[in-house]
């Protein structure tokens, strides 16, 4: 997509791409801890069913996704392990942190092994409170993620250099 | 201090008015046996809750034994080994939130003395491990002190495999060392982690950047008498 590189794409083109872009969002499940019982919910049960989102919920591979949701507790030994898989995926990419423990360490917020926060690692786009969260929680941080697409300017966001993480 | 760190020794609560003294002889014969085998000088302490469980101390020596002598009584199930810090907090209770101490109004500051629990002990240091008979439906608790200048001990893992990572956890959370074990790796924290971090005097560093907030619902909870929103 050279035009959207140069930043010469018309307004009504670039709208049309991200709501194209928000409507197919390829969503990785790095499920960690309890809050994976409530992504999986939410995201491969009929009841909340997340593809009338526009949601796809199974890429093989982090190489084929858009969104990551980090569901869990993050430990420091688990922490190169998610930089790796942030780093594989192609931009642009987005970042669900889902529960107390990936947003802020949450009740491990004392441990000697709990990394503080998925966001000290990689950049977080929609934070989702709770511990754990509901389904209808992560939806509403699916549905909140699809805004911040659909207001995106791409070529503000190729602007620079690639984001390197570490 | 509660009923578990209380030692053997002190009686908290007896209980005089009722039937006189339970004698359990199921765990009895047991404790017997494991005398017998092991041999009276390396059984140094023992416990038993009659209808309950059965606590064995043994010597650091006898540690490896005790484990083959169970087995062939028909302890055969391997249930968990650990190890227990006795040491009181050094850092006592002043990085907890002052709400937190309002029931409590003068929380000892001072090291208290060190109290073992069932079955007596010597040291800071002591080795916890429980095996199990499915067909007895018995189990035994056996413990072993370890001296603070040499925390080692021979190893386990040959006489059951599964304790295998339960030694290598024991090592790297308290830093106790199994002579024999065929692979003493850290098993959970990061291969370049720093300091056993189940050891009493392991600082939480996090509790000193930012001390712990104690009640944090300070917010009028909705639909209580206290709430104030009433637009909906």
């Amino acid at each position: 997509m050279g035009l959207v590189e140069s930043g010469k794409l018309p307004k009504t083109l670039s709208k049309l791409l991200n709501i194209s872009r928000k409507y197919s969002i390829w969503a990785y499940q790095w499920g960690l801890a309890c809050c994976a019982i409530e992504m999986g919910a939410a995201f491969a049960s009929p009841r909340y069913d997340v593809m009338r989102l526009g949601v796809i919920p199974f890429p093989a591979s982090p190489r084929q996704a858009d969104l990551v949701v980090i569901a869990g507790t993050v430990t420091d030994k688990l922490a190169p392990a998610v930089v790796r898989l942030y780093e594989q995926m192609p931009d642009p990419k987005y970042v669900i942190s889902m529960g107390s423990c990936a947003n802020c360490g949450g009740p491990y917020w004392d441990s000697y092994s709990v990394t503080k926060g998925v966001d000290q690692l990689i950049p977080v786009d929609v934070y989702v409170p709770g511990c754990p969260p509901r389904p209808e929680a992560l939806l509403e941080g699916i549905i909140l993620l699809q805004e911040r697409i659909a207001h995106e300017d791409m070529a503000e966001r190729w602007k620079g250099e690639p984001i390197v993480v570490g | 201090m509660s009923q578990l760190s209380s030692a053997d020794t002190t009686t908290e609560t007896p209980a005089e008015d009722e039937a006189p003294v339970e004698v359990d002889e199921r765990r009895q014969a047991v404790l017997d046996e494991l005398t017998r085998r092991l041999g009276a000088d390396a059984v140094v302490g023992s416990h038993i809750e009659p209808g309950y469980d059965l606590w064995v101390r043994v010597t650091r020596e006898a540690w490896p034994e005790a484990a083959v002598a169970a087995k062939a009584m028909g302890y055969t199930f391997f249930d968990f080994l650990s190890a227990i810090d006795w040491l009181p907090s050094p850092f006592g209770r002043d990085m907890d939130a002052q709400e937190d101490l309002l029931g409590d109004p003068a929380p000892a500051k001072e090291p208290q003395p060190i109290v073992q629990g069932h079955a007596g002990g010597e040291t800071r240091f002591q080795l916890l491990a429980r095996l199990y008979s499915i067909s007895a439906g018995m189990g035994v608790l056996f413990k072993a002190d370890l001296p603070d200048d040499d925390l080692s001990v021979g190893t386990w893992s040959e006489t059951f495999l599964g304790a295998n990572w339960h030694e290598r956890e024991t090592h790297e959370m308290f830093g106790i060392t199994f002579v024999g074990h065929p692979n003493l790796i850290k098993l959970y924290l990061p291969t370049d982690f720093q300091g056993y971090p189940l050891r009493k005097d392991f600082p939480l560093l996090a509790r000193r950047v930012r001390p712990w907030p104690g009640i944090v619902d300070v917010e009028p909870m909705p639909g209580g008498d206290d709430s104030e929103g009433d637009g909906e």
